[in-house]
């Protein structure tokens, strides 16, 4: 395999931009969030329409900023891999559900690319996977592509902080990967669906509400009790996967070979980082 | 391609897709900017529905959008008329629980706003090939990467599917139980995934040396193959849906909307 893993590229400043902005973007619209928690409904109970609109649309350009400049920032070895992943998202969920089992393991491909190709490649998978979910299955997935491509792009800072060189440290990354997860997806379910999000995962919505909780405290409760548990399972599989395959393909990405994350490798000295940069 | 894309001959369907995308766009802002609590039953009537009767897709959309809807507004419909915090007037009482009305009011204004988003989104998708909207989006500055991948995906999903149901086979027939309790089946899931994984990983390699060579890393400015038309009419037809979009929004912003009593 030729190697074409970091080309020259004309648009890097571009590229880093789009990312940048699509970055403040979000952040600024989870914090004002966060802070102003703007109600569906205010005291007087009238509807807040504008609330909603600010988290709707900070969150679907800022992704598609993001998923723009990143999708630009990669080499074709690492594209091909993207379609790829998102089948087995698609899928592996599919055949979880098929199974009957109470978790949706529909980031399988997402974290797999994050853990073998880098952060970047990972959040373009999780931001892609969404717009595909939306296109074929059902457009609420849309407003959730930033938190696949938190999740996508967490798994491979993980993999570069070489929490997959080890066998204990995979599944502690997925519940914490899980937890932010959580945090980041709460709020859109409370703020732009008011907790109608679908019929199971609102069914335990509206039981938290049942017992006084707000609305944005019901939706984050309600990540928190799937999503963990989900990422756990999730990184798991995914170390096991990684373990499985043969060495000739883990060679061949440059992010794996750049810094020796999968199982069983070891950490590159700084002389060695040094050698091959 | 598994999309819900249905070929029809009518006047929506020959739109060109950024029309429509933009279309979709200001219907959602507004069923946001308008702060009532029958905005989105009204929008739903008096523009998704004309809509998708002229573009002669109404029943499928009817089912398609259904299947998502129905459960949703159901679950939610019951949760906060039931049990919304903000809830005083009794409708009636169900054991020790009491229906109220305001429950009944937001359950209808959030679901009512999922509603019109689901189902404009899915007219722009009932009535555009997914392929012409890529190269539409593409002609209008979309990374040609994106593109790629979204269709490709798009296209593979079907041939995926059968992939995967025919290892699920194969392992069934050496013996695998898919069935029991739950640790049982989640114990399938790895002689599932991994040849699943291993068999597309090996694809990929080929695909990128092949695409390589025909200078699919290029960086330069690209032509089109099919270039969908984009009549002048459309362009400023765009541009004021836009701007009604953004004036309602503005004005939304600037609390200018009166207060109209509940009947």
């Amino acid at each position: 395999m030729t190697d074409i893993g970091k080309p020259q590229d004309p648009h890097r400043l571009r590229n880093n931009i789009f990312i940048i902005a699509g970055t403040v973007v979000v952040v600024a619209t989870y914090l004002y969030l966060i802070i102003a928690q703007p109600a569906v409904v205010d005291a007087d109970f009238k509807l807040n329409g504008t609330a909603a609109v600010i988290p709707l649309v900070g969150y679907v350009l800022g992704a598609l900023l993001i998923a723009a400049g990143a999708i630009n920032r990669l080499p074709t070895t690492t594209v091909v891999l993207v379609p790829v992943a998102i089948l087995i998202n698609i899928v592996v969920g599919q055949i979880t559900a098929a199974l009957g089992l109470p978790l949706y393991l529909d980031s399988i491909g997402t974290i797999l690319v994050g853990v073998v190709a880098g952060p970047a490649a990972g959040a373009v998978t999780g931001g892609l996977a969404n717009v595909i979910w939306g296109l074929t299955l059902s457009p609420l997935a849309l407003p959730f592509a930033i938190v696949a491509i938190v999740i996508g792009a967490l798994a491979g800072w993980a993999a570069r902080l070489g929490v997959f060189r080890t066998y204990w440290a995979p599944p502690l990354a997925g519940i914490l990967t899980g937890i932010i997860a959580a945090l980041a997806s709460s709020p859109i379910s409370a703020f732009i669906f008011g907790g109608a999000t679908g019929g199971g995962t609102g069914a335990i919505v509206q039981a938290f509400q049942a017992f006084g909780n707000s609305l944005l405290a019901s939706t984050t409760l309600q990540g928190l009790l799937s999503d963990p548990l989900d990422k756990l399972i999730t990184f798991t599989i995914v170390m096991l996967i990684l373990l499985a395959l043969p060495t000739r393909f883990k060679q061949r990405f440059p992010f794996v070979r750049q810094y020796n994350v999968l199982p069983g490798m070891k950490k590159k000295s700084a002389a060695q980082d040094k050698a091959a940069a | 391609m598994s999309t819900l894309y249905l070929d029809r001959p009518s006047p929506v369907h020959r739109l060109n897709p950024i029309t429509k995308l933009i279309g979709v766009v200001a219907i959602i802002l507004l069923v946001f900017a308008l702060p009532y609590w029958w905005a989105p039953l009204a929008i739903l009537v008096l523009i998704v529905t004309p809509a998708a009767l002229l573009a002669r897709v109404g029943g499928r959309l009817l089912i398609v959008g259904g299947a998502i809807l129905v459960p949703l507004l159901i679950v939610v419909a019951i949760g906060q008329g039931f049990f919304n915090a903000q809830g005083e007037t009794v409708l009636f009482a169900l054991g020790p629980f009491e229906f109220k009305l305001e429950g009944l009011l937001f359950a209808a204004a959030v679901g009512g706003r999922t509603a019109v988003l689901v189902t404009a989104a899915m007219l722009l998708l009932l009535t555009t090939h997914p392929g012409k909207l890529l190269a539409a989006l593409t002609q209008n500055g979309m990374p040609p990467k994106m593109a790629y991948v979204i269709s490709s995906t798009l296209q593979m999903l079907p041939t995926f599917r059968a992939r995967a149901d025919s290892i699920l086979l194969a392992q069934r027939s050496r013996g695998l139980k898919t069935r029991g309790n739950p640790f049982r089946r989640f114990a399938v899931l790895v002689p599932l995934i991994s040849p699943l994984v291993l068999g597309v990983f090996v694809d990929v390699d080929e695909r990128s040396t092949a695409m390589e060579a025909r200078a699919f890393g290029s960086t330069g400015k690209r032509t089109a193959l099919e270039v969908v038309p984009d009549p002048l009419a459309e362009k400023i037809g765009r541009w004021i849906v836009i701007l009604l979009a953004v004036g309602a929004l503005v004005l939304g912003f600037a609390g200018f909307y009166p207060n109209l009593e509940w009947p």
